[in-house]
């Protein structure tokens, strides 16, 4: 009953701040706080709730999206407390934002999820193209649009090949007997529905709307988006395809697992050639859900092979990188936004030393980074671990191909996780340490922007170092007794991080400590002898150009020289350096495909004439078709 | 009893390490032709530049002071991990993908000390540690590949007894020791991937990202140094080699290993040259290559 009233408490206060800009600053942040306040309570009291019956439902999944929701709203909505606003766009749209994603999360048929799911689209479209006077930036909507549009469709498509067969639109319906659909509906569904949701989580081949419309909107909103909303294709896949569809061909967690795999190496190798750190963070959401999709493809692949254990293993995994994800990436844009902001650029190369200009946006970032490369103490460590572990559990089966497989995907995800730390090590150094590469003016930044970042670097060090309890939470999701089988031995597993951690702190705290590191004073750097100036360090092309040449087969890399001048080039008076990577999914998979869809639209228009009378010819002759086929 | 053996080795193996060290660059010179520096000269060195002052270069940050710090730290880590007798005590963290989690943070914070020290070397240093880094780990999960295939979870147990039961059981053990010897080698910045004793800075990994350090900041990056030598050293012994029922027992092989491994150590260091750079992912892909030849080799047995 609570969370009921809690519930409705939210959509009021949410659409009331759309009446005023400056009420609605702060009833967001209740109302977001509330659904963050709603997840939680339905967690802890362990029942489904059906808020409106058959049209707004809860059960544990649910309440967990409400509370990364929450989680991400709410501090998103508390940093932009301090954040200049653009005009009413946001104030507006803002709200049915928040609104429509909770609906989404708690729909209870299929209409009202989809109608949810629309109103998400468009209103984040307008957000997205808040600074719509910017160039690129509308571009970047319509693409973001587009692709939205696209996923819409191929979910619809699936929801009415999953109701046509169930005759019923209520997931309660799904729930219950979707288990049981014949197989070929069973692949249908997967096909649709896996692209749709696909699509809007942005995985690797349909990824390339999130890092342009993710960068151009304000911070708050990148948070929102990227913490919140690509995660709602992630809830859509674990709803309907791992837990609705239940059993399937062995072949789907299969593919699953390869596209998580492929998502999260691509997403992070794209992510290190980018100096943009809106886009290097966005390229990062994409190996995340790569990430997430690995933990969602080892439980699928323990319901097929009915191994309880990897059902737990792959059902922690994924979850909880959804919750941590949502946690360090929103804590990551909302640092860049601050360090938008305070330098007025985002370009890594005329950044560097704000380390000293904003130390705590500094620390946050850094926690941020530690948690995306799971390292110890940081919440990230512990659900890759958990991947990790899924993945692993695949190695000791019997057999061949599931072993050869498991491994390989592991050393993927290894290779993934050396790679984030790269490039966090890059985005963090060149950044916010070493000398400033250009003398920016520098805006000081109001305790609202800052509070947030730190408490959710707080929130990722507390979940790195005591994740059981929520690990125990998330048992509820996905109850044993499913797989005909008592509870998973020795529950839910974590590693000892208690005791890394204090190792960690206290060996840190004493080491720094007796070395006196507090006084140590600076003196002039060594530059071979010469006068030391800023260009002497890596730059972040530079810093990355071993990997880009190792990965030459995905960057496809180019560069070109060019001696301008009279009497070039023995006497060049100009030299002209020009280098970068490919961009081959634009140039290779989605120009040609636009320009075909473009040409077949072309021939279109022989038929679209335009007389009136050859459209009531067009009408007479399909009713004239109609009746003939009736007949 | 098993808290008490646990912590003589930590002990012992913290205390030795700049030996073990040592060791390696005595065996190292004598083959060379040279006298070499006594075997206690890494003691020297360490207690030498903690009595110095410390100074750190302009532009840098907390981030450069707390460095070697943070590094010490997570190998600290790293060894409280390792079950040194073979069994860990009731709930005490041995855990294999911690411990390469915790190696990848000691890299994430000596490649950033590197950068914050705000000159080119430092920058090189850091991202050749972070690109080597990036090899390293996936290789390392495939050289462990024999221990997933056979028990399928992430604790640090001695395989070398299962392994030996198992059918093609020694092939496999011989996979992977090959597979982590060329890991170590690279983890550890020794020939043929980094060269410790270059003064060349062009030619530095490790060394480039400590290069503006003195004083005690480099006396704790030494002491790091020294001691993941021995701890990856311990790793290999632990999880690949002999084993007994008696926890006492095993700890005192580690006392024969450790020692032993520096001296071939030292001679496979000066067998290669350094390879260039860029073949250095030709090199850790063999490495994990290698890894999954063990992999395969048990699983075609069916256990």
């Amino acid at each position: 009953m609570a969370i009921r009233v809690l519930l409705a408490a939210v959509s009021l206060s949410a659409l009331y701040g759309m009446t005023s800009k400056r009420i609605s600053r702060f009833t967001l942040l209740a109302s977001s706080i509330g659904i963050l306040g709603a997840g939680v309570a339905g967690l802890v009291r362990g029942a489904p709730l059906s808020v409106i019956p058959g049209i707004l439902t809860a059960s544990a999944l649910n309440f967990w999206f409400l509370g990364v929701l929450g989680i991400v709203a709410s501090m998103s909505m508390w940093y932009r407390l301090g954040y200049p606003d653009h005009g009413r766009t946001a104030s507006v749209w803002l709200p049915v934002f928040i609104l429509s994603m909770m609906t989404v999360i708690i729909a209870g048929n299929a209409w009202v999820f989809l109608t949810a799911w629309e109103t998400m689209t468009v209103s984040s479209f307008f957000l997205v193209v808040t600074d719509h006077r910017k160039p690129g930036v509308l571009q970047a909507g319509y693409v973001y649009l587009v692709m939205s549009q696209m996923s819409a469709i191929l979910i619809l498509a699936g929801f009415v090949a999953i109701a046509s067969r169930l005759h019923s639109f209520e997931f309660s319906a799904w729930a219950a007997h979707a288990s049981s659909m014949p197989e070929s509906t069973k692949n249908l569904a997967l096909i649709l529905l896996g692209l749709g949701f696909g699509i809007k989580s942005g995985i690797v081949p349909f990824h390339i709307w999130l890092p342009k419309a993710h960068p151009v909107a304000p911070a708050p909103i990148s948070g929102l988006m990227s913490g919140a909303m690509i995660k709602l294709g992630i809830f859509g896949i674990m709803q309907f395809l791992l837990l609705d569809l239940g059993h399937t061909d062995r072949a789907w967690p299969l593919a699953l697992l390869a596209a998580g795999a492929i998502s999260s190496l691509l997403g992070v190798l794209y992510a290190l050639m980018e100096h943009d750190l809106k886009r290097l963070l966005a390229y990062h959401s994409i190996e995340n859900i790569g990430i997430i999709l690995l933990g969602a493809g080892v439980m699928e692949i323990g319901i097929d092979w009915r191994q309880p254990s990897l059902v737990a293993l792959g059902l922690a995994a994924s979850l909880f990188h959804t919750l941590n994800h949502s946690i360090f990436k929103t804590q990551l844009f909302l640092a860049a936004g601050a360090v938008e902001r305070h330098a007025g650029t985002l370009d890594a190369d005329h950044l560097g030393g704000l380390i000293r200009t904003i130390p705590t946006i500094a620390v946050g970032f850094l926690g941020g980074s530690m948690a995306i490369a799971a390292l110890p103490p940081f919440n990230g460590f512990v659900s890759e671990w958990l991947t990790f572990r899924g993945l692993l559990g695949m190695a000791s089966n019997a057999g061949w191909l599931l072993p050869m497989y498991g491994l390989g995907l592991a050393m993927a995800l290894g290779l993934t996780g050396a790679l984030a730390g790269a490039c966090f090590v890059k985005a963090f150094g060149v950044v916010f340490l070493g000398e400033p590469r250009k003398n920016v003016p520098h805006v000081s930044l109001p305790k609202s922007m800052t509070w947030p970042i730190l408490t959710l670097g707080m929130i990722s060090l507390l979940l790195g170092v005591f994740p059981a309890p929520l690990l125990n939470v998330l048992g509820q999701v996905y109850p044993p007794s499913r797989l005909a089988q008592t509870a998973v031995p020795g529950g839910m597993v974590a590693p000892e991080t208690l005791i890394v951690a204090a190792i960690l702190l206290l060996g840190t705290g004493a080491f720094a400590w007796a070395s006196g590191a507090w006084g140590i004073n600076s003196v002039r750097r060594w530059s071979c002898g010469r006068e030391a100036d800023p260009s002497l360090q890596l730059t972040s092309a530079s810093f990355t150009k071993a990997i880009r040449t190792t990965f030459a087969i995905v960057y496809r890399p180019h560069r070109s020289f060019k001696q301008l001048g009279q009497h070039a080039p023995d006497f060049a008076e100009r030299l002209v350096y020009s280098g970068g990577t490919t961009p081959i999914w634009e140039q290779r998979v989605y120009r040609p495909t636009y320009r075909w869809i473009w040409k077949v639209s072309h021939l279109s228009t022989r038929i679209q004439a335009g007389p009136v009378r050859l459209y009531l010819a067009y009408l007479l002759a399909t009713v004239g078709l109609m009746l003939a086929i009736a007949h | 009893m098993l808290m008490l053996i646990q912590f003589a080795g930590i002990l012992a193996v913290l205390i030795t390490s700049p030996l073990i060290w040592g060791l390696t660059q005595t065996v190292k010179a004598r083959l060379q032709g040279r006298h070499g520096p006594s075997v206690w000269q890494m003691y020297r060195v360490i207690a030498k530049n903690w009595r110095k002052d410390t100074t750190a270069p302009e532009f840098s940050s907390w981030i450069f002071r707390l460095a070697p710090s943070v590094s010490l730290a997570a190998l600290l880590a790293v060894l409280t991990s390792i079950p040194l007798s073979g069994k860990s005590p009731a709930g005490w963290p041995h855990d294999i993908l911690t411990v390469f989690f915790l190696l990848a943070l000691e890299r994430f914070w000596m490649s950033l000390a590197g950068l914050d020290s705000s000159g080119t070397f430092g920058g090189l240093g850091a991202s050749r540690t972070s690109t080597i880094g990036t090899g390293i780990e996936p290789a390392m999960l495939a050289a462990f590949g024999v221990m997933w295939r056979l028990h399928g979870n992430s604790s640090i147990i001695p395989l070398a007894p299962i392994l030996i039961r198992a059918p093609n059981g020694a092939v496999a053990w011989g996979f992977a020791a090959c597979s982590f010897v060329m890991i170590m080698l690279a983890e550890l910045g020794r020939l043929p991937v980094d060269n410790p004793d270059t003064h060349l800075e062009l030619t530095m990994v490790h060394e480039a990202t400590i290069l503006e350090a003195n004083g005690r900041l480099l006396a704790l990056s030494q002491a790091a140094m020294t001691l993941k030598f021995s701890i990856i050293m311990a790793l290999g012994w632990t999880i690949l080699g002999p084993h007994t029922a008696s926890p006492w027992l095993n700890l005192a092989f580690l006392v024969v290993e450790l020692p032993a491994t520096s001296v071939i150590l030292g001679w496979i260091e000066s067998r290669f040259t350094k390879l260039r750079y860029f073949q250095l992912p030709t090199y850790l892909s063999i490495a994990a290559g290698v890894g999954m030849l063990g992999f395969i080799f048990l699983g075609g047995s069916n256990l």
